[in-house]
């Protein structure tokens, strides 16, 4: 009886020891970085020169049963000067200078004065959603204070990404969200013409706004009015990785033969101008997909210690380097 | 009632149970976080436990210096792991997960130590026993039980934390959970949840049957089973 019991214990323990070890397979990652590969220090944004994006300015979406002039011209006029540089600054007070969200909005709504100028007299509770990186929350504040100053009562409720708060502002959920003219042209596309719709969205502004109010227009959400600041996806490497494999553009990577990791956010691999695109404009392969968040510090990390080599970040990103 | 059949859908659709995204590697990238996990504390836990239980000294202190450390919440632990040298993703959680496991795992071994009867000690040391051969023979065997219960609660505790992984960058079955919230795919999500679920009962019955193997005969055909003290870490009885 002793020895069975001493077997099983050897038994036990012996399991155990083997689940330790086989950690150290594939699926746990080592970290250290051997050399000529992925890490180095400084990221680079690959440019996109087979266009894979389209415009991405920023625009107001309401629910349009919640539309009133005095809400219009309100939102419309909280960005009616808003540049791209300026996105990039307000973007680097945040996640460089580590400011509130809310208070790099403040910042900018007083320094240009947007308080005087708007309406006033408007009425009711207004939530605007903001999802889950700095620039849409940013975005969100500006319009919450913009929307109060216009006698409403707006407050900002953070919801995760496209996919969980669009369901909510055709609910009527949320009032406002901060949005950008081509990716939200595709995603509505899809839901309303199907998965294997042609593109509505290109590089003429113009004429995707207008595709956009159509399809906006059958989910009973409304478009306002673009600002001239964009931001849409852009796909960073670190520095070491773009010189040692001659990478100047995106559609280089076409030619590299080593392990392709992609990072991003969980929606990724299902959105259009993210990993399909990579895959069916620039004809790149994924050995994997590592889900992280949306250009934010975690994707970063992951490209500079080599967890990924290819990164999704955003064209507004200050801290980025262009190639 | 539709979410259910989605979940069922989702669940019984070939497409998911293959590739680096399926519900095999998934699974398999669990088990070795949470094995990883709950290995490394037993081989820290364990030898410290026997010492201190077979001295007698500073067990106390140990026992509830590691309670204390039940409180620090696991994810909070992952997120302060990624700004060290240990980074994010399965690594860290691992790390985590070993912290998290180490509390009931000492407790436990501890007091099935301590709790060895006085008189069979005595009767051992009368006998010719050294301290050495005192542990060996009497404290470990009779110890044995509540350290398998106690690795039995930890691995179930541990395969159902282990989800934490995916928030970090890192695999397992948490992904699956993540990525389908992420996507707005409930049925995704909710597969996530049944799998893990399912996966922590089989480890329980598993661990459950090799608690029973290794529980001397004696001691499992007690009419009335010993109870333990309140203070250690028991799941349901056998």
């Amino acid at each position: 009886m002793r020895s069975r019991d001493l077997l099983v214990l050897l038994a036990l323990t012996g399991t155990l020891a083997a689940c330790g070890g086989s950690s150290g397979g594939g699926s746990v990652s080592s970290g250290s970085s051997p050399a000529g590969s992925s890490a180095g220090n400084e990221l680079v944004v690959l440019p996109d020169d087979l266009h894979l994006q389209t415009v991405d300015n920023v625009v107001p979406v309401i629910n349009a049963k919640a539309a009133s002039p005095k809400l219009e011209e309100a939102l419309n006029k909280s960005i009616a000067g808003l540049t791209t540089d300026d996105l990039v600054g307000l973007n680097k007070q945040a996640d460089v200078e580590r400011k509130t969200p809310a208070a790099v909005a403040k910042g900018y709504f007083d320094a240009k004065n947007i308080g005087t100028g708007l309406p006033t007299g408007g009425s009711g509770k207004v939530v605007v959603g903001a999802a889950n990186f700095s620039e849409n929350q940013i975005l969100a504040n500006l319009f919450v204070l913009a929307l109060d100053k216009a006698g409403f009562s707006a407050s900002v409720k953070p919801v995760t990404n496209r996919e969980v708060y669009e369901p909510a502002l055709e609910r009527g959920e949320l009032g406002v969200v901060p949005e950008y003219v081509g990716t939200l042209t595709e995603f509505l596309n899809k839901k309303v013409n199907g998965p294997n719709a042609t593109a509505l969205a290109s590089s003429d502004l113009q004429a995707t706004v207008t595709a956009l109010s159509g399809l906006a227009d059958k989910k009973g959400l409304k478009v306002l009015t673009p600002a001239q600041a964009a931001d849409q996806n852009a796909f960073a490497v670190t520095k070491n990785f773009a010189t040692a494999n001659h990478l100047t553009k995106l559609s280089d990577l076409k030619g590299y033969s080593g392990k392709l990791v992609l990072g991003g956010p969980p929606e990724c691999p299902t959105r259009p101008f993210c990993q399909p695109g990579l895959e069916k404009t620039y004809g790149l392969k994924f050995s994997s997909f590592v889900s992280l968040d949306a250009g934010g510090p975690l994707t970063k990390t992951a490209l500079k210690t080599g967890k990924v080599q290819l990164g999704l970040v955003f064209s507004s990103d200050s801290s980025l380097a262009q190639l | 009632m539709s979410i259910v059949n989605d979940t069922a859908a989702w669940l019984t659709d070939p497409d998911h149970w293959s590739g680096p995204d399926g519900i095999p590697h998934r699974l398999v990238e669990h088990l070795a976080v949470s094995g990883a996990a709950v290995g490394i504390a037993c081989l820290i836990a364990l030898p410290i436990a026997f010492v201190l239980g077979h001295t007698g000294r500073g067990g106390g202190a140990a026992v509830n210096l590691s309670n204390a450390s039940r409180a620090v919440p696991t994810f909070a632990l992952l997120v302060l792991l990624a700004a060290t040298p240990v980074g994010f993703g399965n690594r860290a959680t691992v790390v985590a997960l070993t912290v998290f496991a180490i509390p009931p795992l000492l407790t436990n071994a501890y007091i099935g130590v301590r709790d060895v009867d006085p008189e069979v000690r005595e009767a051992a040391r009368g006998m010719g026993m050294t301290g050495r051969q005192l542990m060996r023979r009497v404290e470990l065997p009779l110890a044995l039980p509540l350290v398998a219960a106690g690795i039995r609660t930890v691995a179930v505790q541990v395969v159902a934390t282990a989800t934490l992984a995916a928030y970090v960058g890192g695999g397992g079955l948490g992904r699956l959970i993540a990525d389908g919230f992420g996507r707005a795919d409930p049925a995704m999500t909710a597969a996530g949840g049944v799998l893990v679920a399912l996966l922590a009962l089989v480890v329980e019955l598993t661990l459950a049957f090799v608690q029973r193997r290794v529980t001397p005969g004696p001691v499992r055909r007690r009419v009335r089973p010993l109870a333990p003290p309140e203070s250690a870490v028991v799941p349901p009885a056998v």
